[in-house]
């Protein structure tokens, strides 16, 4: 078997911040669907309005659980609406009590998780993205109008559409797009749809609230982008896993990765 | 393969660990301590600056819920409500120099704001109404608070399944505050006795949970810890935010 050359990838604050990020990102995930269940539907208007509902979750009736979408109704019964009410039984609930933090509902407790790894997130965030500028370790990561032409030829070699990948650096067109989407599009969006639900905030910064369309719409935005990072977080691990599970886990626990044959 | 099969399972289980290991963390005190630290970053970063969005009658919600424990049933109100509230007295007291008491018709007489805004539920709802009322920080300048005065607490009719008082409290920052409320009338009508009658306080800078109904009794304090269950109010004692502008 053909063994690369061992070299040192992740510096000890990305491997850091990334496991950081990866214990908040779970807490976040696991309270806000807490939350979401003690007023589970989103509007796409400012005020609450059925008129505007864009999704809920329901039990119409014991034992039958619902999901609305646009205003089409699927049935869900045993895994939302009507689902594991995290006390070992079922009953009339969202998202099921063993996704949510605390499994049982409790709305205090979800947003005191939440408010706390939401700072979590975004003290690390700032850290990684100062470490990362000052370092230079991030203009390995963020796309740049090079990468552009690389896009499409990458996306071809995925599908295997193409003997080899475009030539590049440490990451590839496609994972430079992935993580700038992710770094500086959906992270920021997270952040501030989150800070435009606070009362207190919106005293501050009303416009804040109003450019997501109003407060029920913040939360619409807040809970779509949280499907958008779900959606980066599976392709990752899926991608982790086809590429070299323990060489990645190694260099994202150690720092060293080895690198392949057609690596330099 | 099997390797991959294996770290599929191992991810499946880090996942669905995730909940139980967080419920069982979420009764930890030394933890419970931590999560509660983001309190007081809210606090200080957030706090209360500025003015909320007043909106116009058109914003008005067709149903403003009604989302609180039952209407108060206990003698004294139950008289209130027979006589038009026209016994009832607010009392303002504590560590004030001029205790007060204003009749409905002295606080009517007050009246002078009228404002649309826009109240969001600690559980995620938003409903739009109009509150014509007193400001809070006038009924309170009438009193004069002495030095020692930090909170000011919200005595009201309120009463759950097991007797315990509804109570709220305000900084005397957020009690200032030109859009802090004594409402008298919602949607240009007396406020109803489900949604308050006759006196309910409404913060549209904080929490709907801050907006306490049935408002009795304003009492000044130097410190909260000696009320209830010591943390300033009645959900705050069941584990919510004192803090509620997030």
């Amino acid at each position: 078997m053909d063994r690369g050359k061992l070299v040192y990838r992740h510096s000890a604050a990305t491997r850091v911040t990334h496991w950081l990020f990866f214990i908040a990102f779970l807490a976040l995930i696991s309270s806000g669907l807490q939350i979401f269940n003690a007023a589970p539907f989103l509007d796409a208007s400012d005020k609450t309005d059925p008129h505007h509902r864009v999704f809920a979750v329901q039990a119409p009736r014991q034992d039958v659980g619902t999901v609305t979408v646009f205003g089409r109704a699927f049935t869900t019964s045993g895994w939302l609406g009507w689902t594991d009410d995290g006390m070992g039984a079922k009953g009339a609930r969202a998202f099921p009590g063993w996704i949510t933090i605390p499994a049982y509902q409790d709305l205090a407790s979800g947003r005191r998780w939440h408010l706390f790894f939401a700072w979590l997130m975004i003290v690390c965030g700032a850290a990684y993205l100062v470490w990362g500028f000052t370092r230079g370790d991030l203009r390995e990561l963020v796309l740049t109008r090079a990468d552009l032409p690389k896009i499409w030829p990458m996306q071809l070699y995925y599908l295997r559409l193409r003997d080899a990948p475009p030539p590049h650096g440490k990451y590839n067109p496609l994972q430079k797009l992935a993580y700038t989407t992710v770094l500086f599009v959906f992270a920021p969006l997270i952040v501030l749809s989150g800070l435009a639900l606070s009362p207190g905030f919106d005293a501050w910064a009303p416009w804040l609230t109003q450019m997501f369309g109003g407060r029920q719409f913040a939360r619409l935005w807040h809970f779509v982008l949280m499907l958008a990072l779900i959606g980066f977080f599976v392709a990752h691990v899926l991608l982790v896993m086809t590429t070299g599970v323990f060489n990645h886990l190694r260099s994202m626990l150690t720092g060293w990765y080895r690198l392949g044959s057609h690596e330099s | 393969m099997n390797r991959k099969i294996f770290i599929a399972t191992g991810v499946t289980a880090a996942l669905s660990a995730c909940s139980p290991l967080g419920t069982k963390l979420n009764d930890n005190a030394t933890f419970k301590k931590v999560l509660e630290s983001a309190e007081g970053v809210n606090r200080r970063l957030i706090g209360t600056r500025g003015r909320v969005r007043e909106y116009s009658q058109a914003d008005i919600s067709p149903d403003f819920p009604v989302n609180s424990l039952d209407t108060p049933s206990d003698a004294i109100y139950t008289m209130l409500t027979r006589h038009a509230f026209a016994p009832y007295r607010l009392v303002i007291d504590g560590a004030v120099e001029h205790p007060q008491r204003f009749s409905l018709a002295q606080l009517q007489h007050l009246m002078t704001i009228t404002q649309v805004t826009r109240h969001d539920c600690v559980e995620g709802w938003s409903a739009i109404a109009q509150w014509q009322g007193v400001r809070l920080a006038d009924v309170l300048a009438t009193a004069l608070p002495k030095p020692q005065a930090r909170y000011v607490v919200f005595h009201t009719f309120d009463r759950d399944a097991d007797g315990m008082p509804y109570y709220e409290s305000l900084s005397l920052e957020q009690a200032a505050h030109p859009q802090t409320l004594l409402a008298l009338r919602q949607n240009g009508k007396p406020i109803t006795p489900d949604r308050g009658a006759p006196v309910r306080l409404t913060v549209p800078t904080q929490l709907g949970y801050k907006s306490a109904k049935w408002v009795q009794r304003v009492e000044v304090v130097a410190d909260l810890s000696r009320l209830y269950g010591g943390k300033g109010g009645y959900w705050e004692d069941q584990g919510y935010e004192w803090y509620a502008g997030i």
